[in-house]
């Protein structure tokens, strides 16, 4: 309801002239963030598609219309397959992520009593995801390397003769190091998530007779989805653009697409490419955003 | 009884979980204090050479600061134009408005890289000099959502009927906000702030594209982690550990007591 119905009484004229009011109320609120958004994301985002359409020669930009560079995103490779391993580490990162989350959250939202305890919890679960990532991703490297703490407790109790090199340097090390990264975030949209189902609920299902493990897959499980899937969107988006984790602990071919489009800016100088990646990804986000919102509406449940 | 599950399953598992989740931490924390070139087993024993070295290093300095410098501007920026978006989407309906909300989610969910690609091929056009306050701009635009979605969940709890009621007594925008808005949405608006300093702090993608001579504490530790790494690295992340959690802990009793007085008032 808007402040518009209240005074239809009053007769057209003061109907309109309160709906007057009530735009430019709209406007005073609506207009800062329009212009905001404009200038340092449409109009970038503009530039990036007229950018996209050119090509460069001599490393000069020759502006034009051509597809020709959104032909190559699909055609040529690497493009395609690095933005599919790029998804497909994402996938992998939001899976594992929200499985090695749930069990905390699940403790957090069921087994912990005194709200100061949750408090701490809580708390507890924040300060990772506040340490620095470039050292978060570091420490892994520090963890897993042939030299290094996992290779050294392996080879202390005799499992292993030598260093185990495999876990270092490859798309397991990196999709470890962002779930890594990442699960401090998962535990805490699958927790908003948990908290919200009434004890009642729960209840309920024991006086039927529900023993635990039936409890959980029927009910606290489907419920938990809404939670599980927003966290994961964001985990999949930030894992899909990450550039730092490949780097620092990623192998030669374990490459994702933030990687290629800086080494088409840096080194290759290709501009007109990069920006059609953007545009590419930019649309994707666009579908993901509205799949998200569907999903999240699909799957939501009332109390 | 809300529990259930066999309790001492659950509570290995979640203890697991939290393990996982401070080993590298703690891996780092105690390799600060190693006297050793490189970070790694063995440990030769305890040393604050790396915390000194750490104190002396004027550039590491200088980049903290720039960081916290641009973190602040960051969440003054994501304040000042996300706490009005999310008013309009919560209040009003408009042509577009759909639209509106996509556009402002997109960057939650586009990389930074591209992002960052995109206002630097704007800033180069308009001729506009990198700085950190370039860097300011893109971050505070990316990080512009967490404002509104935060800010947009408190309002839709609340419920409209105390600003209609101040709108029909003839308040005006600016009373409503200032006294009906704010109080409502002051702890939401403080968390996100919260989170948008230490998303800020941390940035690297649209950094890394926007940085100009100027570097953040991000960029320090990335090209120092990219060539020779040293134990100082492991210092200045315990360091920024440290910092940030007593911020936490003081900025979570801050919002957690003016909830409790604002419910009893």
């Amino acid at each position: 309801m808007t402040s518009s119905a209240y005074v239809a009484g009053q007769g057209q004229a003061g109907a309109r002239s309160a709906r007057r009011l009530e735009r430019r109320r709209l406007l005073f609120w609506l207009l800062p963030p329009v212009a905001w958004f404009t200038v340092f994301m449409l109009i970038p985002y503009g530039m990036l598609l007229y950018t996209s359409l050119g090509h460069v020669d001599d490393m000069r930009f020759i502006p034009g219309f051509s597809f020709d560079n959104f032909i190559r995103v699909f055609t040529v490779d690497p493009y395609l397959g690095v933005i599919i391993k790029s998804a497909r580490i994402g996938v992998m990162t939001a899976i594992l992520s929200a499985i090695v989350a749930y069990p905390l959250a699940f403790y957090i939202a069921f087994h912990v009593r005194s709200a100061r305890a949750k408090f701490l919890l809580y708390l507890l679960v924040i300060v990772p995801w506040w340490a620095s990532y470039l050292v978060k991703a570091y420490a892994w490297k520090t963890i897993l390397g042939s030299g290094g703490i996992l290779n050294a407790t392996l080879q202390g109790i005799g499992l292993t003769d030598g260093p185990v090199r495999l876990f270092l340097y490859n798309e397991f090390s990196v999709v470890l190091t962002l779930t890594y990264i990442f699960t401090p975030f998962a535990v805490l949209s699958i927790y908003a998530q948990l908290e919200r189902i009434p004890t009642s609920l729960i209840e309920a299902a024991r006086n039927l007779g529900a023993d635990g493990w039936t409890i959980f897959r029927r009910i606290i499980l489907p419920i938990s989805v809404p939670g599980m899937v927003a966290g994961a969107i964001i985990t999949f988006s930030l894992a899909f653009g990450d550039f730092v984790a490949p780097v620092l602990v990623g192998g030669p071919d374990s490459v994702m697409i933030s990687n290629v489009v800086i080494n088409l800016l840096g080194v290759a100088f290709d501009w007109p490419m990069a920006a059609a990646i953007g545009v590419v990804i930019i649309a994707l986000g666009l579908l993901l955003i509205s799949a998200s919102g569907w999903l999240e509406e699909k799957t939501q449940t009332r109390f | 009884m809300r529990a259930f599950g066999n309790p001492r399953l659950v509570f290995t598992m979640a203890m697991s979980v939290l393990a996982f989740l401070y080993a590298p931490i703690l891996v780092m924390m105690i390799f600060s204090f190693n006297d050793s070139t490189y970070t790694g087993l063995p440990f030769n024993g305890f040393t604050l050479h790396w915390y000194r070295e750490l104190f002396s290093d004027q550039q590491m300095l200088f980049s903290i600061w720039n960081s916290i410098y641009v973190a602040i501007g960051v969440v003054i920026i994501s304040a000042t134009f996300g706490v009005p978006a999310a008013i309009a989407l919560d209040r009003f309906e408009f042509p577009g408005k759909g639209v509106f909300r996509r556009i402002v989610m997109l960057p939650i969910v586009l990389p930074g890289i591209i992002t960052g690609v995109a206002l630097l091929g704007f800033y180069l056009t308009i001729h506009f000099r990198l700085s950190l306050h370039t860097i300011m701009l893109g971050q505070g635009t990316g990080l512009m959502c967490v404002t509104i979605t935060e800010v947009f969940a408190r309002l839709q709890q609340l419920g409209r009927s105390q600003t209609e009621a101040a709108v029909n007594l003839g308040a005006n925008e600016w009373e409503v906000f200032r006294h009906v808005t704010l109080p409502g949405i002051r702890s939401a608006l403080f968390g996100a702030m919260l989170i948008v300093f230490s998303v800020s702090f941390d940035e690297i993608a649209v950094t890394f594209l926007l940085t100009g001579r100027e570097n953040t504490l991000p960029m320090t530790l990335w090209s120092l982690l990219r060539r020779e790494v040293t134990p100082e690295v492991n210092a200045v992340a315990s360091l920024v550990v440290v910092m940030s959690i007593i911020l936490i802990v003081c900025g979570m009793y801050a919002s957690r007591r003016q909830e409790t007085s604002a419910g009893e008032s």
